[in-house]
């Protein structure tokens, strides 16, 4: 599915702003400089190795914008933010998606993880989607905040999951936007039944 | 335009009724016309035979039950088989095209367009949209709405939330809708 009213400017909390836009092939360098240039401790909650050479090639390859659709936030030229949503087209998981963020350090607690989470969690929604998963650790204060005012609650936590950069074990949060009711009340609409009727 | 009948029919659970008014939502709260309504369907909710009759005209409408409709939209074959036979001569079938196939049985001179609106939705991400898609392909089709007014019927319609999967399904239609009608012309 097209990405629809791309790019679009959003506003930091602090004044700044910053491009919102889908991934595209030419992003290879600057979306690896990008991850390259995160501190350590932000890239070991990440489930891949970013540092690989050729790792933001074979990524930007496998983004379809239908099974994986990512969106970039760029400032000044330069890659600040990538969130992706993960969705399986088959299987028992077919309702859920899974959101996964990155912002630089210069960049977070300024809102723009926000703004890229909202936009994937309403394309999910677009998408017909009942479930958007997100996994934080619980000592990602902001990042859970942040999710919850987009309408995610806990759904679980795994203890010990998680080792940070400096080997203590934490607990991994699994929090989901649980929107099956949207569904639920489309359902409702189309039943063609009226309670009401011949009364 | 001076009077058209529609009669939307299909399956309990497929959005016959919001079909019906949604079009004529479009027509009369955003086209300036005038539009009835009439909607019948059985105290079961889902699997049952059901249908809409919507009447748009530039004037007042003094009789709103439509007998014989000059555009008929159908989404499941029984409802086919009822209300085919009933169309005006010279009229409008417009049927989902991968559940029913139209036979010797429409009056002489019906203009019969298809769609598959069930796989559409599908690929859209959710069936339930199927009747939106319908919308849309009437819109294409019939040229009788402004797309812009149907689309804020659309809006007005549905469950909040959900806006912009419908509106998408709405536009696979319409975009389904002038192609095949150019294409038939």
């Amino acid at each position: 599915m097209r990405l629809e009213g791309f790019p679009r400017e959003a506003t930091l909390r602090d004044g700044r702003t910053v491009k919102l836009r889908p991934i595209q092939p030419d992003d290879e360098t600057t979306l690896g400089e990008f991850y390259r240039d995160l501190p350590e401790e932000d890239r070991l909650f990440l489930r891949e190795d970013v540092r690989r050479p050729g790792w933001a090639e074979e990524f930007i390859h496998t983004v379809d914008f239908d099974s994986i659709i990512s969106l970039v936030a760029e400032s000044q030229e330069k890659i600040v933010g990538n969130a992706t949503l993960y969705r399986s087209r088959h299987g028992w998981s077919a309702h859920v998606a899974e959101l996964r963020i990155a912002v630089a350090r210069q960049f977070q607690r300024h809102g723009l993880g926000t703004a890229l989470a909202s936009l994937l969690v309403r394309h999910a929604i677009a998408l017909g989607l009942e479930k958007i998963v997100a996994h934080v650790v619980d000592n990602q204060v902001g990042a859970k905040r942040a999710f919850e005012k987009l309408g995610f609650r806990q759904d679980a936590v795994l203890p010990g999951h998680v080792k940070d950069i400096r080997g203590v074990t934490r607990d991994l949060v699994v929090m989901s936007n649980d929107v099956s009711h949207l569904w639920e009340a489309m359902a409702a609409l189309v039943s063609d039944y009226s309670p009401t009727m011949g009364e | 335009m001076a009077k058209t009948e529609i009669r939307v029919g299909g399956l309990g659970g497929q959005g016959v009724i919001l079909c019906g008014q949604i079009i004529g939502r479009a027509a009369a709260i955003y086209s300036g016309k005038h539009a009835t309504l009439i909607q019948a369907f059985g105290p079961e909710a889902r699997g049952s035979a059901c249908s809409a009759q919507v009447t748009i005209s530039d004037d007042e409408i003094g009789y709103p039950y439509v007998t014989h409709p000059d555009i008929l939209v159908v989404m499941s074959v029984d409802a086919y088989a009822q209300f085919a036979p009933q169309l005006r001569p010279g009229g409008l079938l417009l049927h989902e095209q991968e559940l029913i196939a139209v036979d010797d049985r429409l009056p002489a001179g019906v203009r019969a367009l298809g769609v598959p609106a069930t796989r559409f939705a599908e690929e859209l991400g959710r069936r339930l949209v199927l009747n939106i898609v319908m919308v849309g392909f009437f819109a294409g089709t019939t040229g009788l709405l402004e797309f812009g007014a149907v689309e804020r019927a659309v809006r007005d319609s549905v469950p909040k939330g959900t806006e912009d999967l419908n509106l998408r399904a709405l536009r696979k239609g319409h975009e389904y809708g002038l192609e095949v009608a150019a294409v038939k012309a």
